[in-house]
């Protein structure tokens, strides 16, 4: 009786506590409310994605002042009105409890990560005071500007920006920025440009390394490519066939997966190109590429006898094939493939605007530079922008210890990350849902269009919009910059470029006004001209690949990048760390994944946490056996191991690119992060793996397909039709 | 009581709902989809799915209405795999319908299965039932770090400990597109409802419409060859029709 009683008090009170839990909420944000929204009504806004550096266009649904939900602008040429997880994804940026909500400033130990809070007038006051007296004593060239993938007119008003400091030190490194690709077209194409890769139109996709339906330079674009190519109406399905070394999406996806050695693509490629007859590749044997690859001759042959017999061949090179030591010969051996079997490949028109942003991408060489120029002492202040070096490269690079000798450093960074915990104080940018800027898509695909980025919500917290920071430091450093930066902020300075677009077309855009254009590109989310860029030259180039490097009794290690977290800069929303993977269903974790055999041979199973070392460092994570990689490969997930990234991310397992050799590209330069061998050593630890799973075969239970697994009737299959 | 059981019982006769308006149903193309998971998260995004965090994922308590199956097949270096989109099947003989004692979950005149937050008990019977393990149970109340809630859509409910949820054809989307309608006095037109993972789709593999409609997008996929419904013999009749995925053989 007294036990029934206490426990029905227990429950009672359970139920109140659970339900006293939810906080009390408002409804609605506004007291008099803006003239744009009903209660109750959504309204849609069309902006930029900027997650990646696709450029894919985008709308978001806005209920009472707070976005909602992201949706492809249909009118996109890039999304054509799909999306992809990273990109929905972005309401967890906007939305981050880890978000700065004002400037920051350092406390204790630069590195600590520990930071107090300031208002916007002292924050300005010291950045812009410590480069006004630099300036002034004749020192503005010892003030270097790092930042992202910063592109269109934001790109125009950083170059006007570091102009008025007086430095010539501006430079972008953004990881997945595919140098030795750029740096191969511009040996193959004469132009460092990224071609438009017409998937779509293809009847046979050749891709070594390419990961193009993951995060490979435009996936929502080839997404739309690759479902075109499958089962596109009125035409017959394409075929894909993936080499690499170990399986990935697009593998998974490819009719055939080929696990070639590391660093054998280009010889395989110039064997294909050999036999389809291309200048300067008759060298290059089918013999040679099979010895090299481990693949079958004969199935190097019969590839080469398809993109011979194909309408629209297409040959695509990404992930570690790009990123071996021989990564920009072996992109050229594919531009000299694509170029003899008369490949789905076409050039970009120009961009409107903003294509003076490409000579300003250092790539991996111009980050070494920086790194030498910080430890000789010659940089006095270090402005990071909308960047994580620290997160991928490797430590042997020294970059933290350089930056740590920067007397000054100043970060534009909505989170604390790995980087910008090195600075002595933050300015807090809004997110890019909450800011102007403007983009031209890179790739492009196939014709010129480009978009206004505007927010679509006011800004949560006490930030400020990315080109009104820059313009507002820029007027403190001295009257003759402010003369400069005439613009009262981002908005007036993008509709004033945005005016000398429209100003020689206006005459075929009949009366209307710049205004009526402007809203319009708005509406419109985006704006495009029929331009057709010159046609590709046929390509004659050719840099020898060399024999790939051989592991001795290490293994390749295959640092690979990651479906959900990308590069990392997806690893501190937990829409993202909660995502699982869709090739081990992980989530939350850094993982190593071995082949059968390979785990059989060390002695360990699903869950066994190794160690993996290199040269360089060494990392601990556990196994998960993993059906599609090379016996001596070791494969790895990029995103996760942030030293600090908010609470999401700080400290969750391991960051491949941290241990990996410092080795360069032998052509370009290029950090060549797919070169490493490593040992892996069993600790004889266990834990349990975090992942989403099942029975990972179908077992005869009909669930893909009537007919079962491997294309046999199930032994119970019943085809019903549907009624 | 016995009017409800008479009533539940009219409903309960397989393909009743083509005396209704509406029959929504989805074609899901294995040959497009590449397992890239924007639907996974344009479902979090619509549904208010919570983040149910890494302690709790490693207890298997997570809720995807939408999860990325994958099925290997044969040893490397012949491995393959083939991925599915696995959502609740809106069964029009719903295994899960027969087990709920409280009628929390019923089929509505659009032929979907419904949840009823209000009437879950939690007995979490129906998710045995489920032959497709689509239905999730909260285990606890979750909460989301401030501020992230405002992200949350205020056309869904937020569910609390102790009930079952599970994809509901983002009902949210067709309640709306079908008050517009009836405004116009007219029907709902085909493609005037996407549901929050087909409108991400990058590959177009999904198509979603009325299959009362044998003109509509979602009728004219389904008649393609490669047509079945994931484990047809147990006679569970989903409203989702799979495409197989194309082998090529040399």
């Amino acid at each position: 009786m007294l036990v029934g009683a206490g426990t029905a008090g227990a429950g009672a009170g359970f139920l109140v506590k659970e339900s006293s839990k939810n906080r009390p909420e408002q409804y609605i944000p506004y007291v008099a409310t803006p003239e744009d929204y009903t209660p109750g009504i959504a309204t849609w806004y069309k902006t930029v994605c900027q997650q990646c550096a696709a450029g894919c266009g985008i709308e978001v649904r806005v209920r009472e002042g707070r976005a909602k939900k992201i949706e492809g602008n249909a009118l996109h040429p890039v999304s054509q009105g799909r999306s992809c997880a990273l990109g929905q994804s972005s309401l967890n940026v906007l939305y981050n409890p880890d978000r700065l909500r004002q400037p920051q400033q350092s406390r204790g130990e630069r590195g600590s990560g520990v930071f107090q809070p300031i208002g916007w007038e002292q924050a300005y006051t010291t950045v812009s005071d410590r480069l006004a007296s630099l300036r002034r004593a004749g020192k503005g060239d010892r003030v270097a500007l790092l930042t992202g993938n910063v592109r269109g007119h934001l790109h125009e008003l950083l170059e006007t920006f570091m102009a008025g400091v007086g430095s010539s030190r501006y430079l972008q490194y953004d990881f997945l920025v595919p140098e030795n690709l750029l740096a191969a077209n511009q040996a193959s194409y004469g132009r460092a440009e990224l071609p438009y890769y017409d998937i779509g139109n293809a009847d046979f996709v050749l891709s070594f390394g390419a990961d193009y339906l993951s995060h490979w330079l435009s996936p929502v674009h080839y997404g739309l490519g690759y479902g075109k190519l499958r089962q596109g109406p009125g035409r017959e399905r394409g075929l894909v066939v993936q080499v690499e070394p170990r399986m990935s999406l697009s593998g998974a996806n490819a009719d055939h997966w080929l696990p070639a050695r590391p660093g054998s693509e280009g010889l395989v490629a110039l064997a294909i190109a050999g036999r389809l007859g291309a200048p300067g590749a008759s060298a290059y044997s089918v013999e040679r590429a099979a010895a090299a690859s481990g693949l079958d001759a004969a199935k190097i042959e019969d590839l080469a006898q398809h993109f011979a017999e194909a309408k629209k061949p297409l040959a695509l090179i990404g992930g570690a094939a790009l990123a071996a030591e021989n990564g920009m010969a072996n992109a050229a051996a594919v531009n000299l493939l694509n170029s003899a079997g008369g490949g789905a490949v076409t050039s970009n028109p120009d961009p409107a605007f903003g294509a003076s942003a490409a000579k300003h991408i250092a790539g991996y060489p111009g980050l070494r530079k920086l790194v030498d120029e910080m430890n000789a002492g010659q940089v006095d202040a270090l402005i990071i922008a909308d960047t994580n070096p620290l997160h991928s490269t490797p430590e042997s690079l020294g970059l933290r210890e350089a930056i740590a000798r920067v007397p000054f450093v100043a970060a534009i960074s909505p989170f604390i990350d790995d980087t910008s915990a090195m600075a002595d104080v933050i300015l807090a940018p809004h997110s890019f849902l909450e800011s102007w800027s403007d983009d031209t898509p890179q790739p492009g695909v196939g014709i010129a269009s480009a978009s206004i980025a505007q927010p679509v919500v006011a800004p949560v917290h006490d930030t400020r919009d990315f080109g009104d920071i820059v313009i507002e430091i820029g007027r403190r450093l001295g009257r003759d910059v402010a003369t400069q930066l005439p613009w009262e902020n981002t908005l007036e300075f993008l509709q004033a470029r945005w005016r000398e677009l429209y100003g020689p077309r206006s005459a075929e855009l009949g009366s209307m006004e710049f205004g009526k254009f402007w809203n319009n590109v708005l509406q419109a989310g985006v704006w495009a001209e029929n331009r057709k860029g010159p046609a590709l030259p046929a390509v004659s180039r050719v840099i020898d690949p060399g024999e790939p490097a051989a592991a001795g009794d290490g293994f390749y290690f295959h640092p690979y990048v990651s479906l959900a977290m990308a590069d990392g800069r997806g690893a501190n929303l937990p829409w993202q760390q909660e995502l699982p993977d869709p090739l081990t269903g992980m989530v939350y974790n850094s993982w190593v994944e071995l082949n059968p055999a390979t785990a059989k041979e060390l002695g360990v199973e699903d869950g066994d946490v190794v160690t993996v070392s290199a040269a360089g460092g060494s990392l601990e994570a556990p196994v998960v056996v993993y059906p599609a990689v090379r016996p001596d490969v070791v494969a790895m997930p990029m995103g996760q191991g942030h030293r600090t990234f908010g609470r999401y991310a700080s400290g969750r397992g391991a960051n491949p690119l941290s241990i990996v050799d410092e080795t360069v590209d032998r052509d370009s330069g290029a950090l060549a992060w797919g070169s490493t061998t490593v040992s892996v050593a069993k600790t004889g630890r266990r834990v349990k793996l975090i992942r989403q799973s099942g029975t990972p075969r179908d077992l005869g239970r009909s669930i893909l397909g009537p007919y079962g697994e491997g294309g046999k009737p199930a032994p119970h299959g019943d085809d019903e039709h549907h009624g | 009581m016995a009017d409800i059981v008479e009533k539940w019982k009219k409903l309960r006769e397989p393909g009743y709902f083509g005396k209704f308006d509406y029959h929504w149903g989805m074609v899901i193309d294995l040959d497009r989809c590449s397992g890239c998971e924007a639907c996974v998260v344009a479902c979090q995004a619509e549904n208010n799915l919570p983040i149910v965090g890494e302690k709790r994922f490693a207890q298997n308590r997570e809720i995807k209405w939408l999860r990325i199956e994958r099925y290997w097949e044969g040893e490397y270096p012949d491995a393959k795999v083939t991925f599915l989109p696995m959502l609740c099947q809106q069964c029009d003989q719903a295994p899960c319908e027969t087990a709920c004692p409280v009628f929390a979950t019923y089929h509505n005149q659009d032929g979907l299965n419904t949840q009823v937050y209000n009437r879950c008990i939690g007995t979490r019977t129906c998710a045995v039932y489920c032959p497709y393990e689509v239905r999730y149970f909260n285990w606890f109340t979750y909460q989301w770090d401030e501020p992230l809630e405002q992200q949350l859509n205020p056309d869904v409910s937020v569910r609390e400990k102790g009930v079952m949820e599970k994809c509901t054809f983002c009902i949210q989307r067709i309640r709306d597109a079908k008050d517009q309608a009836k405004d116009r006095g007219d029907r709902v037109r085909d493609g005037e409802v996407t549901p929050a993972c087909v409108q991400a789709c990058p590959t177009e593999a999904m198509v979603f419409g009325d299959f009362n409609d044998p003109d509509s997008a979602v009728s004219r996929a389904a008649e393609d060859e490669r047509h079945y419904r994931v484990m047809e013999k147990l006679n569970t009749q989903p409203s989702i029709v799979y495409l197989t995925r194309v082998e090529h053989h040399d």
